[in-house]
């Protein structure tokens, strides 16, 4: 039998003393690492979109946006939202028609209100206004909303790609964003503003479908080859 | 000594369960006709949505999300909502949550659908809990089908409330059209079963 000395004694009730104390070092960062993670808020991003099977939207290179539908109480959401499209679809090298000459299509062929537009009434504005589809959409939420600790911006679109062909919806989406960020709820730091939000959810929300037109692009090229 | 820290330890767990209120995941209540296969409805027309809430725009919101929805899922085509509107005007239908039955074989036969969507939003909008607000949704669905007007899918669902951690540690919490989102893909997965 090996005799233990009080000198070895004291080094291994040291050496049991360091491994207790890491082992809780570990566990208290462990647990401040989970907390971090759950009170910073995991939210996806992902765009849940419908792309109708067949449909080539690679050859959409012109489009008309409609006015869109406003169910917020912010009389000119519409509007905002449409002006934002508008620059998204431009800034993504589409040709856009003139807010204007749409206004004048829909005056000249008696629509009078798009949420009664049949398929008809969107091949007749298509053959008018010369385009190979139509952005439609609606504007759901516009505005500042009120958390548990601090305000954010918040908005949420429907938008659709309708065909010239034959009037039926192309692609469709319905995007929301927003919402106070991790800095802003815990250290006030200054959330985006409503604009910038806005910018964001339509950006995010056509990612889907030009990354299926580049696709589609590809595609064509390949063929060619 | 160890016996006071079991007894802390214990006290601890007990009020954390406490105020972290056991909160049920708004269990869904749901009719799907058994004898019945899905695969024959392709196209739907959703209808508009009863509004049983104080905002406005409650039913166009929510019936615009179930039309995205139901195009994302995969699951059933979904006629252009002003055709839907054309049909009801041309038909003379006055009131859609009121329709008969003779109104749903009408309106399957114009608009060349197998089913209409119909439903209501009953509660949308902020509920004070305490010290503060949280987004609450209820909605209702109902599918019938054209060629019998019979319902072949109904669900009423709830989603909303803040969770413990958004509560207590300041996590973040859904916005209300991040609920309404939620609630009704919730809702309609239910048709994929």
């Amino acid at each position: 039998m090996l005799s233990v000395t009080s000198k070895e004694k004291g080094l291994m009730v040291t050496i049991n003393r360091q491994k207790r104390q890491g082992l809780i070092s570990v566990l208290i960062m462990f647990m401040l690492c989970f907390l971090v993670l759950v009170v910073s808020g995991c939210s996806s991003s992902g765009v849940k979109h419908f792309m109708r099977p067949g449909a080539d939207v690679s050859s959409v290179s012109k489009v008309a946006v409609l006015p869109f539908d406003n169910h917020t109480s912010d009389i000119y959401a519409g509007e905002k939202v449409r002006g934002i499209v508008i620059i998204e679809l431009l800034s993504r090298g589409m040709e856009v028609v003139e807010p204007g000459e749409v206004n004048r299509a829909l005056i000249k062929l008696k629509i009078r209100s798009l949420a009664r537009a049949s398929r008809e009434d969107y091949k007749s504005i298509a053959e008018e206004l010369e385009i190979d589809g139509m952005i439609t959409g609606s504007v759901e939420t516009y505005g500042i909303s009120r958390g548990i600790s601090v305000s954010y911006p918040e908005v949420s679109i429907g938008l659709s790609l309708i065909g010239s062909g034959n009037g039926s919806v192309l692609w469709s989406t319905w995007h929301t964003g927003g919402g106070a960020d991790f800095w802003t709820r815990h250290f006030g730091v200054e959330g985006r503003t409503l604009d910038q939000a806005s910018r964001d959810v339509v950006g995010e929300a056509f990612e889907p479908l030009f990354s299926q037109m580049k696709k589609g692009t590809m595609l064509l090229i390949d063929d060619s080859k | 000594m160890i016996l006071k820290k079991k007894y802390f330890l214990s006290f601890i767990l007990l009020t954390l369960l406490t105020v972290s209120g056991c909160r049920s995941g708004g269990l869904p209540t749901y009719y799907i006709s058994e004898d019945i296969d899905f695969g024959f409805y392709k196209k739907v027309a959703v209808m508009p949505l009863d509004n049983l809430t104080k905002e406005k725009y409650a039913g166009e919101i929510v019936k615009q999300v179930v039309i995205s929805e139901l195009l994302a899922s995969g699951l059933l085509d979904v006629m252009v909502p002003g055709e839907v509107m054309s049909a009801v005007n041309e038909l003379g239908i006055k009131s859609v949550s009121a329709m008969n039955t003779s109104d749903i074989n009408s309106l399957g036969t114009a608009l060349g659908v197998e089913a209409v969507i119909m439903g209501s939003v009953e509660e949308y909008g902020e509920v004070k809990t305490g010290s503060f607000s949280t987004p609450q949704v209820t909605i209702t669905l109902m599918m019938a089908d054209t060629s019998t007007g019979s319902i072949v899918w109904s669900i009423t669902k709830t989603r909303g409330g803040a969770s413990f951690m958004a509560r207590h540690f300041g996590a973040r919490h859904e916005t209300i059209s991040e609920t309404v989102l939620m609630l009704v893909r919730e809702a309609i997965d239910t048709l994929s079963y």
